[in-house]
């Protein structure tokens, strides 16, 4: 392989991180353009969707794993598909950053910088095909989220949640990392190809093996906040700001949902692995544990971002389902559960932003009784999310289960698949409990301190009518994905 | 090659769902206390929506009588899984369909006064659950039918929960758990069903009604997929003992939610056994024919039973509900022609009499704020016409001859009791606990003295009231008199359905799903020249 440097397969990443300097830049030397980085940092974003648009050949449908540095990053239209959901997820939550950092007075260029290199690390992560550049993608990411986490440094619960946040996540990291090279140590490689290859020539009865991929999969495993390494994400939600954790709680889980796939294709590669059914069963565990543990623990929460902590563990739960039995045709269903989730998420995210004026207290599900009426529009698009996350039709969050239930029962999952159906009317009963406060009860407090802008409102509104409309006409969504994941 | 909004532009089923859907638009940009101009939209919206039924029934109804099969231009919409947009009309569908048409004016009529608030909202939740419930009766893509039936949940639970009584919102949540409860396994049931299609059938996805039709399974399949099918329909229906939501939903429900809940949504559980549950999976049907008729005939019973010692109206109107649809299940598990023709004709029957009898408790309401038994006494001197009204839904609904329920539970019986025997012998008691029951909360209410003294003024129905109240009156007298007319349409269509049923029960077993041979174009053609 000749050594092969092609800067311009960068250009997303390389979009972003320079933007996230002209905005620090900026901070630094003109801070009254303050209100204008939300713009910038949004037009980065979409200039960056416009670079992996262009780098990816997407016209090449043979040939098409494109890469630089010597193949360690990948440019296909998998990645692009990904790279698409992970900017889709940055600008909302950029979108609905805005009011909140004026509310509460933090408005800095800090925050937009941060935010956009953590797509960087997303990005990264998800077009790495080596685990060390993973590895690297991983702390560029976590390093950015912490900081973002504590960045309502005035009041304490923020500082919380990124201690607990941190401790827990300089942690999995050194298990990544220990992981990494137990894995190195026992197959010669680093490269999931490689991986793949060298189990599929040895039966795989590597301890040393088996040891490192199970501290890979815990750790990416709480990165997507997967029961049972899902602890900190509820304190953390809860404490972070709620527009950041419109991207914590989507985004990071799309790029790892990506690299758990490539890890769990490597074990399985060449069909022959004796012990590859142990890693289905394994998987199949996770999956009905997020399952369950998501969906009642959830079912108790009073604190709406709680709850959709908890709801998240579940969703990831049903995300796992496309992933008992890995093979190619499992990255549809997980790309639209992706789309849909960050949808869904991000939108009810957005208005709870919106509607609670003081981060430091609870953000109590009552207190948003009788406010549909008080907020026709922000009601509505909360209304519409909360039936989405619940799986109604014609919402994205049926398609999303509709495509990963069908694949469950095409891979002779059944079961499964009545577990998951089972649990997921668990959730309609709290998601409906957030739209029977907004229309059925009568109102118990005064909006005060709110500061509801245009961006935020966009925000919601991209949100809930993606939510709507993909629901509806799906057909060219679904082509696309097909074409995208069909190609090797 | 046609599109969606070209459908909806033109005399077809598309603009019969989806007119209610059009014109809930501009609902959401009336102000909250726009009340009257929305309710006299709505009114026209519904007016307008009554007049595309009437028109589509006149240009498809046959000479002789008959409602042949019409389908709307089929669109593609899911390509990637063969999911496809396909909407048609036949004689089992064709009288529900007409039936919740002609009873959404009725219902904004009966809400005029006891809905106060968001009437905006009301208005939309109205129209979005009368698209759900059309399009769910119409669909014939699976995949479509499951969506549109999941579409009715979500306005039903609002009118539930926004309007209702004191305890409105368990209500609503037990109504859309119950619900959702089923339909969620029905639709692994479904993904099942396509995808078995997809491995037989060279990897090509079909979720359409007559594909699957196709499906030929073995008995240990068939059973799994029919109790997915059966509990989702016998939780809608609501079959004992899957009752328990609702007399809680009839009971906190507005008036208008009562009457859509009892004039449709229920009829979706048994139109369901009868297009999807019995002819998909015969085997299974076969095979739990003995627990249904079990169940069907406790209903029955229970029902009535249960209705006997309310003390209240709308309860009592409620459980007498699950005795009805009682019958209405016995009919169909006959597997008999009369039986079929009289469960489809108590299905509308059932929607007009209780339909009538909840505006009719519901004009109460509005009046003195109660539904108790004991509240009442003697209204027949201070509200002649109410009594009028009361003694003729109730006797409709009991069954009196030259009213409408009396043919279909007379069809019912006869038939059911030509292949059932004794299950039918034991469900005729139903027929006399309906008298007893309604004829006790007759009595009860418009008979004897006035004993307490607010209700020496009330005042007697208003024209609006009244205007509500007589075409439900009159179509009961005329199916009661001419039943044929509302026969004939669905004829031919049940016997065919129940032929094909019937064969199919008597084919044996297979040891594997495989697929029967497509129905081609020519085979149609020859059987309709046989006509």
């Amino acid at each position: 392989m000749s050594t092969h440097f092609d800067w311009m397969l960068l250009l997303p990443e390389l979009v972003l991180t320079a933007a996230g300097v002209v905005i620090l830049l900026l901070e630094a030397i003109a801070p009254s353009l303050r209100r204008s980085f939300t713009a910038l940092a949004v037009l980065a974003t979409l200039g960056a969707g416009y670079a992996a648009y262009y780098v990816t050949p997407l016209h090449h449908v043979v040939a098409s794993r494109a890469g630089t540095f010597n193949g360690l990053i990948e440019t296909s239209p998998l990645t692009f598909a990904f790279t698409l959901v992970v900017l889709l997820s940055t600008v909302l939550s950029l979108l609905a950053s805005q009011s909140y950092l004026r509310r509460e007075g933090i408005l800095a260029g800090e925050y937009h910088a941060l935010l956009l290199w953590c797509a960087v690390g997303l990005l990264l992560m998800l077009r790495a095909t080596e685990l060390l550049t993973v590895f690297l993608a991983l702390e560029t990411l976590s390093l950015c989220l912490y900081c973002l986490a504590a960045f309502h440094r005035r009041i304490s619960i923020s500082s919380e949640a990124a201690i607990k946040y941190f401790l827990m996540g300089a942690f999995v990291s050194a298990f990544a990392l220990y992981g990494i090279a137990l894995v190195y140590g026992a197959t010669g490689s680093t490269r999931f190809l490689g991986i793949g290859r060298a189990l599929a020539a040895q039966p795989f009865t590597n301890v040393l093996a088996s040891l490192g991929f199970l501290f890979l999969v815990a750790a990416f495993g709480f990165k997507m906040s997967i029961a049972p390494f899902h602890a900190w994400s509820p304190d953390t939600y809860q404490g972070a700001p709620s527009p950041f954790v419109a991207f914590l709680s989507v985004a990071p889980k799309v790029a790892s949902a990506l690299v758990l796939y490539r890890l769990l294709e490597a074990v399985v590669q060449g069909g022959t692995a004796p012990n590859s059914h142990k890693w289905s069963t394994a998987v199949a565990f996770l999956s009905v544990a997020s399952m369950l543990v998501g969906n009642f623990l959830a079912l108790v929460q009073r604190d709406v971002k709680r709850m959709l902590a908890y709801s998240g563990v579940a969703h990831m739960g049903y995300l796992l389902l496309a992933l008992v039995v890995v093979d190619r045709a499992s990255l549809m269903p997980v790309l639209v559960y992706l789309l849909a989730y960050v949808l869904m998420n991000a939108g009810a995210f957005t208005v709870v932003s919106l509607l609670y004026s003081r981060p430091g207290e609870q953000h109590l599900i009552a207190d948003l009784a009788g406010w549909g009426y008080r907020y026709p529009l922000l009601g509505g698009c909360l209304a519409v999310c909360m039936l989405s996350l619940g799986g109604i039709p014609p919402t994205l969050g049926f398609l999303g289960k509709y495509v990963v239930f069908l694949n469950a029962v095409g891979d002779g999952l059944v079961g499964l698949a009545v577990i998951g159906v089972l649990a997921s009317l668990v959730g309609v009963f709290y998601y409906l409990r957030v739209v029977y406060y907004l229309y059925m009860k009568p109102e118990t407090r005064q909006p005060e301190g709110l500061l509801i802008d245009v961006w935020g409102r966009t925000a919601a509104v991209l949100a809930a009518l993606g939510t709507l409309a993909l629901g509806l006409w799906p057909t060219g969504l679904l082509q696309w994905l097909m074409q995208a994941t069909a190609v090797k | 090659m046609e599109t969606f909004f070209g459908l909806l532009a033109g005399n077809t089923l598309t603009r019969l769902v989806f007119f209610p859907t059009v014109a809930a638009v501009p609902l959401f940009f009336f102000t909250k206390t726009a009340s009257k101009a929305a309710k006299i939209y709505v009114l026209i919206a519904s007016l307008i929506e009554l007049a595309f039924g009437v028109l589509y029934l006149a240009a498809h109804l046959g000479r002789d009588g008959g409602f042949p099969l019409v389908h709307d231009t089929v669109l593609s919409w899911i390509s990637g899984y063969g999911v496809k947009y396909d909407l048609a009309m036949d004689g089992i569908s064709m009288p529900l369909v007409l039936l919740g048409i002609f009873l959404l004016p009725l219902v904004i009529l009966g809400s005029w006064r006891g809905i106060t608030e968001h009437w905006p909202m009301f208005g939309a939740s109205l129209l979005l659950l009368s698209t759900g419930v059309l399009g769910a009766l119409l669909a014939y893509d699976l995949f479509l039918f499951y969506v549109f039936w999941e579409v009715m949940l979500v306005p039903m639970y609002l009118l539930i929960g926004i309007w209702g009584g004191e305890r409105k919102i368990y209500a609503a949540v037990k109504f859309f758990l119950f619900t959702m409860a089923g339909s969620l396994l029905m639709l692994v049931a479904i993904l099942w069903m396509a995808w078995t299609f997809q491995r037989l059938n060279g990897g090509v996805w079909s979720f359409a009604y007559d594909d699957l039709l196709r499906l030929n399974l073995p008995l240990h399949q068939q059973v799994w997929l029919f109790a997915a099918f059966a509990l989702t329909f016998a939780i809608k229906v609501p079959m004992f003992p899957f009752h328990t939501w609702l007399p809680d939903a009839h009971v906190e429900a507005p008036t208008g939610g009562s009457v859509i809940l009892a004039g449709i949504l229920l009829k979706l559980g048994t139109y369901g056994f009868l297009r999807f549950a019995l002819p998909l999976f015969p085997h299974a049907s076969e095979v739990a024919r003995p627990l249904l008729l079990a169940l069907a005939v406790t209903g029955i019973l229970y029902g009535a039973l249960v209705a006997w010692v309310q003390v209240d109206m709308k309860k009592l109107v409620a459980y007498s509900s699950i005795a009805h649809l009682g019958f209405v299940m016995l009919g169909l598990l006959a597997a008999d022609v009369v039986a079929w023709q009289g469960s489809l004709l108590q299905m509308v029957n059932h929607g007009l009499s209780t339909g009538a009898l909840f505006l009719l408790v519901g004009m109460l309401y509005d009046r003195r704020h109660t539904k108790k038994f004991d509240e009442f006494g003697g209204l027949a001197r201070v509200m002649p016409i109410f009594a009028f009204f009361l003694v003729f839904a109730s006797l409709a609904s009991v069954g009196l001859p030259a009213l409408n329920g009396f043919v279909g539970e007379f069809m019912i019986l006869t038939g059911s009791f030509r292949t059932l025997g004794w299950p039918a012998a034991v469900a005729t008691f139903g027929v006399v606990l309906a008298a007893i029951y309604l004829l006790k909360m007759i009595q009860l209410t418009i008979w004897g003295p006035i004993t307490k003294d607010e209700n020496r003024k009330l005042a007697d129905l208003s024209f609006r009231e009244i205007a509500a109240l007589v075409p439900l009156c009159v179509l009961m007298l005329w199916i009661g008199v001419a039943p044929n007319t509302f026969l004939q349409p669905s004829r031919q269509t049940l016997e065919t359905v129940l032929a094909q049923y019937r064969q199919r029960v008597d084919e044996p077993d297979v040891r594997q799903a495989s697929l029967r041979p497509a129905t081609t174009g020519a085979e149609v053609a020859a059987t309709e020249a046989g006509r």
